[in-house]
């Protein structure tokens, strides 16, 4: 019977060949297109590139950050994506991020109430301690988060997440606090943001889409 | 005079459609295309997948014209479909049944697999036909989710944003499923690019043949599952009906006597 099956009979070299160039035409055939969908995926998760370059943008003025609530502020970041290939002179894109101001607990330090002009290095040192800057995209799936000052809670109007003065989640299906940026204050008070982002007690990360 | 104009065309007709034939095998095809017995019980359920296929092919049509009008771009998306919906002639009604053929399809489509389900329709030897259904409403349901955020608008953005970060809990490939699906790490004109790419070419080619797998499926084992061949189907369906013509004239006469 097994000679019957075998009508064209292959020798163990002719099989192992076919196999070979077929897994190579195969590969030849695959890979290209694959890898060409998945290019923003490997630049970002494998190369660590970021659409936004590591630019400080100016935020305002410490000073302006009102005591016992969340002031949401609008910064754009220049985004290259698409548009931007390197080539000079190609478009540049940007993207809108807000981004929620508070100091922690509520409690405005007393040097900022102070309103010194000039602000020393300890000063800047307490003031990165007392600031809370954070993106507003919620942790659970990214919807827009909005300070509530009759409940002084951050809400987010998709699933209910909840997130108190300091963006620690406190309600809802968020599974941690909001995403916190890498801020610098100037001696002027000046406040500077870049798009890097890190969590409380967990470090650097990605919060994505914003 | 009308009788032998009647005649005249009743032979032409019959000779256009027996060369059509011929050549092309259009007559037989039509007939194919069109029977199919279907079980007593619940007629009318079994015209869910039809109705499936007839909003689909709404969709295929009513797209193809939006793509005269629509910019995939993130500064000119809202407004080209501003402009369908305000400026163009008939843009209201070509995006209507686009907007609400895909809102009823989801309905459609679902009642469809729950008539599937609950007729048990599923068994041998139609598991396939079911198998690749499951792929089909996969599919549906992906397109309808990337044509709302073709819109570009709050709503739109945010529903695809919400979905991209649910595919980003996917374990161990979440990081590379959500960056694929935004193009990036941000979203932005790259996500709108590739939400286009994946609403207008990739998920409706994917579509087409698995619709025309799914079809010749129910051709070859019909809605019962039954073992004969798809012309037999046909011969019993008209046996049974003549041997119900004449049981129904046995009992009028009977009654009559």
């Amino acid at each position: 019977m097994p000679e019957e099956l075998q009508k064209d009979p292959l020798t163990r070299g002719q099989f192992l060949l076919f196999g070979a160039l077929g897994t190579f035409v195969g590969a030849v055939m695959t890979i290209p297109p694959v890898v060409y969908f998945l290019d923003p995926a490997i630049k970002s998760v494998l190369q660590g590139r970021s659409d936004i370059p590591d630019d400080w943008v100016e935020l305002g003025s410490v000073f302006d950050i009102p005591a016992g609530k969340v002031v949401a502020q609008l910064v754009k970041f220049t985004q290259r994506q698409t548009y931007d290939s390197g080539l000079a002179g190609s478009k540049e894109g940007s993207i809108p991020n807000a981004v929620l101001l508070s100091w922690k607990d509520g409690k405005m330090p007393e040097l900022i109430k102070g309103k010194k002009k000039r602000l020393s290095g300890s000063d800047i040192e307490e003031i990165n301690k007392e600031l809370n800057v954070m993106n507003n995209a919620c942790a659970h799936m990214g919807c827009p988060t909005r300070w509530s000052g009759e409940q002084k809670l951050i809400l987010c109007p998709c699933h209910g997440g909840m997130y108190d003065i300091n963006g620690k989640h406190t309600a809802g299906p968020p599974p941690h606090g909001l995403w916190r940026y890498d801020f610098q204050v100037r001696g002027d008070g000046g406040l500077f943001v870049r798009h890097d982002f890190h969590l409380k007690g967990r470090g650097p990360g990605k919060p994505y889409v914003v | 005079m009308i009788a032998r104009i009647r005649a005249r065309t009743r032979e032409t007709g019959r000779f256009l459609a027996d060369w059509m034939e011929e050549r092309t095998g259009i007559v037989s095809m039509t007939q194919k295309f069109l029977y199919e017995p279907v079980p007593k019980r619940g007629k009318w359920l079994y015209t869910l997948g039809s109705a499936t296929l007839f909003l689909i092919t709404l969709q295929f049509l009513t797209g193809i014209l939006l793509l005269f009008y629509y910019v995939p771009t993130t500064d000119n998306a809202w407004d080209s479909i501003y402009y369908i919906m305000n400026a163009a002639y008939f843009g209201q009604l070509i995006r209507g049944i686009h907007f609400w053929s895909a809102n009823a399809l989801l309905m459609v489509i679902g009642l469809h697999m729950v008539r599937t389900f609950l007729s048990a329709s599923y068994k041998a030897p139609r598991e396939m036909n079911w198998v690749v259904g499951v792929f089909l409403i996969l599919i549906v349901t992906i397109l309808a989710f990337s044509g709302y955020a073709l819109r570009w608008d709050q709503e739109g953005f945010y529903a695809w944003e919400v979905g991209t970060k649910i595919a980003s809990y996917t374990p161990l490939i979440g990081n590379w499923m959500i960056t694929s699906l935004l193009g990036g790490d941000t979203a932005g004109p790259a996500t709108l690019s590739r939400v286009f790419a994946l609403h207008v070419w990739l998920l409706p080619a994917a579509l087409a043949p698995l619709i025309g797998i799914h079809l010749f499926l129910l051709r070859k084992h019909g809605e019962f599952g039954a073992p004969y061949e798809y012309s037999e189907r046909l011969a019993e369906l008209r046996k049974r009906r003549q041997m119900e013509d004449l049981l129904a004239e046995e009992e009028d006469d009977a009654n009559q006597e």
